[in-house]
């Protein structure tokens, strides 16, 4: 029998473990900096024609510039917004609207965030018709399908390029080019929040209209992010006002927040190599530690057919329900999250997790443990150790 | 030129029911009434109280409105009306009559015509009109120029009521309804059982509409259940703090209960048994703290648990009375309560209570009492009591 405190002392010196960095990470000190001047001293409404106005407008264009670089665009295609979900919802909004006399059919990926999920769904009362393309038995997106569902009146193609629940990464450049062919009106929508400083961003590489990124995926602020519209591309704005961001989001910018998120998407962008070579090394600590527990699964659907974003480390654990493992996890020290697939409420078991041959009662037992730049090794091994610790003891007790 | 904001009445008119039937406790009922109006308005000024003939007459140091809508909260009152102020003469009541109509009217959709009467009362007798001289005084002239109202002696909808007084008149046409019952605290302090439902605030809030002073306990099996789960049991006592300004909540380690159960007792007993555990360890801290009785949100019939049968074996461990406001209403009748006191919402967050740690397969319909105390048998109760109370966690919340 593990006692309970066995657990709590692997973290020793250390406060916490944080595994849950694809739901937010921690503001780097550069990022903080950054953003300083712009809670003190300069204050100035980014619009006004006085210094502290025009020392607001250089540091939102400074910060747009670095932004553009880190995403593969133009500045003059950096649209901020108030974070990912105004992104998603301006492109799909705002792209189909702006559409709608060419046509009125929409496709959403199969496993998009709620934010691009719901603004399509929300567009049905406008008229338009929505539908899904889906994973194959694999897990993988199925492109037949895909192109079977676009039609000449298609207006928008929205697909995520790195799930956040299990870390697979689409094949949209593909997706991009079939929707090309067939479906010339469409605008073609990427949320690639979970893909910014782990996969290349580029307009022209995935051949995308528009792409969404946030700032606290990345040791950025919260309240922050971006929608990337390639020039010449249309979008109706959803907040009417002032003309700031070329008129597609109105109301006064965030100075903080935008310095904020050009630091960090610099960063992110430049460590980006390093950065996935730290993941892929610690994925397979990962997976020696999994091999161990029995029943244990790491969940990669789709690969190797789809490459897998190895910092996202989805996993059934047997036994009891992830919500209860998490609570002794955090009681040890180790903060993860429950899949997000794995809403006990939802009725339909995620397709990503049948492929890995889990029913209903299994995609309760999920758990993502998600990595950071700033995760140490000494972390890592102290995490692997707590769950390994927490494992035992919840096998030993009788459920 | 009268000076009238219809958006600042001047005093709130208070109109108690049962209290006034009871007897030689009148006066301590209507201390109380007072006392708990006062601490309910606190925050937000400092109230004049007058009593007379069966009524209440409040006037605030300011923001009138609020107090009055804040009154509509106090148990013990049956209707509040905002009033606005006069010169006691039959001129300057009647001026004012017509503007406080006439915003009333505003409620109501054009072309409706609207039955009215006027109806005075005086208790300044050297008032030159007799109340009914006053009615007919000032009806004419609160009318002018209005079309759709007409006067209706028998079945008013709209009454405007005059009061007169020495040193000033008062008039009022709205009645806006309190929640009724008995002033809080005047049958004594009892402690409710809270799980996290929406039952159990239910319960709470039924008790106190009866009298009661009503303090909450919780258990809480932490890590098998998360700090959310007691954070959405915090939310619920502020929630009912609305009712009863000063509010304790006491929370009680579980998890070596539920541990102890799971391991020695038939798992189909286990819910039973962890409430018979649950009312044990109430019990204790009820007489602990001087309280007379428990409260319970337990509904017959509604779940496996509940049957009379169960009831019967969980109340056994019971050492005190057991309210149970709700054990024969419906679930909707339930709903429609916790809408109306704003705990549905907080009850619907789907965190998970310690009722649902280790639930067995299939759970006991029919408890039988000698299977309780068998299985209790093997348990050291007293120490696990004990141990429980030792590690209370007391939370005040104020209103």
């Amino acid at each position: 029998m593990v006692h309970a405190g066995a657990a709590r002392a692997i973290l020793a010196g250390m406060q916490r473990i944080y595994l849950d960095n694809a739901a937010s990470t921690p503001l780097s000190p550069a990022v903080r900096e950054a953003m300083e001047p712009f809670l003190g001293e300069s204050f100035g409404n980014p619009s006004a024609a006085h210094r502290l106005g025009v020392e607001a407008a250089a540091a939102i264009d400074a910060a747009r510039e670095l932004v553009a670089k880190a995403t593969g665009s133009r500045a003059s295609e950096v649209v901020f917004t108030s974070g990912g979900t105004e992104a998603n919802n301006l492109a799909v909004l705002g792209g189909s609207r702006a559409r709608k006399e060419l046509g009125r059919h929409l496709i959403v990926g199969p496993t998009e965030h709620a934010s691009v999920r719901k603004a399509a769904l929300a567009l049905e009362d406008e008229g338009f018709e929505v539908e899904f393309a889906r994973l194959d038995a694999e897990g993988a997106l199925d492109l037949d399908h895909f192109a079977e569902l676009l039609r000449p009146d298609t207006v928008l193609v929205a697909q995520m390029l790195v799930s956040n629940e299990f870390g697979s990464v689409y094949p949209v450049r593909q997706l991009a080019r079939l929707t090309r062919a067939r479906a010339p009106h469409a605008l073609v929508h990427v949320d690639a929040v979970q893909g910014l400083g782990k996969r290349e961003l580029s307009l022209g590489e995935l051949g995308c209209d528009t792409l969404s990124v946030s700032a606290h995926k990345v040791h950025g602020p919260k309240g922050t992010g971006a929608l990337i519209v390639r020039d010449g591309v249309q979008l109706a704005p959803i907040l009417h006002g002032g003309p700031q961001e070329r008129g597609l989001r109105a109301g006064t910018e965030n100075p903080a927040g935008i310095a904020g998120f050009g630091r960090a998407a610099a960063d992110a962008a430049a460590a980006r190599p390093a950065t996935i070579a730290r993941f892929t090394r610690m994925r397979a600590r990962f997976c020696e530690l999994l091999d161990r527990l029995p029943g244990a699964k790491l969940l990669e659907p789709g690969t190797p057919r789809q490459e897998i974003m190895p910092g996202i480390i989805t996993t059934f654990l047997p036994g009891v329900p992830a919500s209860v493992r998490l609570h002794h996890l955090d009681q040890a020290g180790v903060l993860a999250s429950a899949g997000a697939a794995c809403n006990a409420k939802r009725k339909d078991v995620n397709p990503a997790l049948l492929a890995a041959g889990l029913d209903a009662e299994d995609s309760r037992r999920v758990l993502r443990f998600s990595l950071a730049s700033s995760t140490t090794d000494e972390e890592l091994d102290a995490a692997l150790r707590v769950i390994e610790v927490v494992h035992q003891q919840l096998q030993a007790v009788r459920s | 030129m009268t000076n009238f904001d219809a958006s600042a009445p001047e005093m709130v008119l208070v109109r108690y029911g049962e209290l006034a039937l009871k007897g030689k406790n009148r006066g301590m009922f209507e201390q109380a009434l007072i006392r708990n109006m006062r601490s309910a308005c606190a925050s937000i000024s400092p109230l004049r109280v007058e009593q007379r003939r069966g009524r209440i007459t409040v006037i605030p140091e300011r923001r009138v409105g609020d107090v009055a809508r804040r009154l509509q909260d106090v148990f013990g009152i049956k209707t509040v009306s905002p009033a606005w102020g006069a010169e006691p003469t039959p001129e300057a009541i009647a001026e004012i009559a017509r503007l406080v109509l006439a915003d009333a009217l505003l409620d109501y959709p054009p072309g409706v015509e609207i039955p009215f009467r006027v109806r005075s009362s005086r208790s300044e007798k050297r008032f030159p009109l007799t109340s009914v001289e006053l009615d007919q005084f000032v009806a004419p002239r609160a009318l002018e120029g209005v079309s759709n109202v007409k006067v209706d002696l028998k079945h008013p909808e709209l009454t405007l009521g005059i009061e007169v007084r020495t040193e000033r008149a008062y008039v009022f046409v709205k009645r806006l309804p309190g929640p009724g019952g008995l002033p809080g605290g005047t049958l004594g302090r009892v402690l409710c059982l809270l799980s996290g439902g929406i039952d159990s605030p239910v319960a709470a809030w039924l008790a106190m509409k009866r009298g009661c002073h009503v303090d909450f306990v919780t258990f809480h099996s932490y890590p098998y259940i998360g700090e959310a789960s007691k954070q959405k049991v915090v939310a619920l006592v502020r929630a009912l703090s609305r009712f009863q300004a000063e509010c304790r909540l006491f929370v009680l380690p579980f998890t070596e209960v539920q541990e102890a159960i799971r391991d020695n007792a038939p798992p189909p007993y286990r819910t039973v048994l962890y409430r018979r555990m649950m009312q044990r360890l109430a019990s204790r801290i009820a007489q602990a703290q001087r309280m007379k009785a428990l409260v319970t949100g337990e509904s017959l019939g509604q779940v496996a648990s509940q049957t009379l049968e169960n009831m019967a074996c969980i109340g056994a461990a019971a050492e005190l009375p057991v309210i149970r406001p709700l054990s024969c209403y419906d679930k909707e009748e339930a709903i429609e309560i916790a809408r109306r006191i704003g705990t549905f919402e907080l009850s619907t967050l789907p965190e998970p209570d310690c009722c649902t740690v280790f639930m067995p397969p299939k759970a006991v319909i029919k408890g039988r009492l000698d299977v309780c105390e068998e299985s209790e048998a093997l348990l050291d109760v007293e120490g696990l009591v004990e141990r429980s109370l030792a590690g209370v966690e007391v939370i005040d919340v104020a209103g």
